[in-house]
């Protein structure tokens, strides 16, 4: 049991990218790294400060090798647009810890920046130097390979982007996102297979009804079908939703297929 | 020709106030803050605290723009000339101020190539974005719990050959 939980001290914490435990460095008796850990741990309370960066500084002149420390003290610029600044530190955190890292990137690089190419390139290095599931998205409303088909199908290939997900959506023990049956539902449309289309977006309707957008996706599908009665409802039903303000929000950015109330507006005049 | 010169000058002075480095150690007091600077600022665009300017994600709903981001995206569109045989790719971000009134101001240039490194893009396609995005009126005022703030914005321009594709956030 002990050397279970030694176990869990020492090997957990490599591959994970929220708060680290510092009582690994304590364990191997590197002071330096334990301080330089416990302040970055503090420092993050107060992110985006002054005092806060001073802290991450002070950190990682203690312990150089601290990836914690440059990925918390990237973050903020990244949630304000300095972009450049934030590549530069989350790049250090990526090369001292890539398993650690490199989703996260990714991740961001798709959310903020919708840099796909780069993305996918953070995405496959990580499934290629680990040997588990490459995890979720910072905010967890994605598994990363979702996040990868969305990277592929914003560069066109969208089957492939299809795959994935259906791929995704089959693996053992995995509970589908908030999020996963709406692209899968969106893709098959862009694919031509509404029928497929319309399955999937009931789907995510099932999983989770406080969503504009499943109901939008439907209407334009039912319209490709001439269901003038099943399009209007369903449009008609996605602006009361979305007026509830049941739609996709992410606070930092937007989410793909994300529609606004003016797309439902303009559907519902031309087919007044 | 002086015109030019002027235009360069500025959006070269709006650039290089955007920057921070990885290593500096003197931080303003927000990551990002934007002080004012009579030789490119507006004196009449005035904060409300300029001790508490908010980030426009600090009220959890997302970019709070009249009309969404659907409006600021056909504002572009509609407006935005493009030069045939353009190859410029990268993102340019432009991150300025929305005061308690809804007015804007401190506007700031990032530019940035595919490889996250700095990029000055030429001045047809800067100071377009520049003049458009000062053209937006409608930027909803911040407010939290019955009290109005002022807050930091950005949007991000992924520019492809020349060709606008994306804008975030």
């Amino acid at each position: 049991m002990k050397k279970f939980f030694y176990f869990l001290i020492l090997f957990v914490p490599a591959h994970a990218y929220c708060q680290p435990n510092c009582n690994v460095y304590k364990m191997n008796n590197d002071e330096s790294c334990y301080k330089a850990c416990i302040l970055a741990t503090e420092a993050e309370a107060s992110q985006g400060t002054k005092r806060s960066q001073l802290q991450f500084d002070k950190a990682i002149e203690l312990c150089p090798s601290l990836d914690y420390a440059y990925f918390e003290k990237a973050v903020p610029y990244l949630k304000r647009g300095d972009f450049i600044t934030w590549k530069k530190l989350i790049d250090k955190a990526v090369e001292l810890n890539p398993k650690g890292h490199l989703g996260y990137r990714g991740w961001c690089r798709y959310q903020f920046l919708r840099d796909y190419r780069g993305a996918i390139l953070d995405f496959e290095r990580l499934d290629s130097i680990i040997s588990y599931d490459i995890g979720y998205s910072a905010n967890g409303d994605y598994h990363l390979n979702v996040a990868k088909a969305l990277c592929y199908k914003a560069i066109g290939d969208k089957h492939r982007a299809n795959e994935i997900i259906q791929n995704q959506l089959t693996q053992k023990d995995y509970s589908p996102m908030p999020y996963d049956y709406l692209h899968l539902g969106v893709l098959k449309m862009e694919i031509g297979d509404l029928n497929g289309g319309i399955d999937c977006l009931k789907k995510s309707i099932e999983i989770n009804d406080y969503l504009a957008e499943p109901y939008y996706y439907l209407g334009l599908i039912y319209k490709k079908q001439k269901k003038s009665k099943e399009y209007k409802e369903n449009m008609e039903k996605a602006k009361s939703y979305y007026l509830k303000g049941y739609k996709c929000l992410d606070l930092y950015t937007h989410i793909m297929d994300k529609i606004y109330l003016a797309d439902i507006e303009k559907e519902l005049k031309i087919n007044n | 020709m002086r015109y030019i010169m002027l235009i360069s000058f500025f959006l070269v002075a709006l650039y290089s106030c955007g920057q921070e480095v990885a290593n500096k150690t003197d931080y303003p007091l927000q990551v990002g803050d934007i002080h004012f600077d009579p030789k490119i600022d507006d004196p009449n665009f005035t904060l409300c605290d300029q001790n508490n300017v908010w980030q426009y994600y600090n009220f959890a709903k997302g970019l709070q723009y009249n009309g969404e981001k659907a409006r600021i995206v056909e504002h572009f569109i509609n407006k935005l000339k493009v030069k045939e045989h353009e190859v410029e790719s990268g993102f340019l971000t432009i991150r300025f101020i929305v005061n308690c009134k809804g007015q804007t101001g401190r506007y700031r240039l990032q530019g940035m190539d595919k490889d996250y490194q700095a990029k000055v893009f030429n001045e047809y396609l800067t100071s377009q974005l520049v003049k458009l995005t000062k053209q937006l009126d409608g930027w909803i005022v911040g407010q939290y719990q019955g009290k109005t703030y002022d807050y930091y914005q950005y949007l991000t321009f992924k520019i492809e050959k020349g060709k606008l594709v994306e804008i975030m956030p």
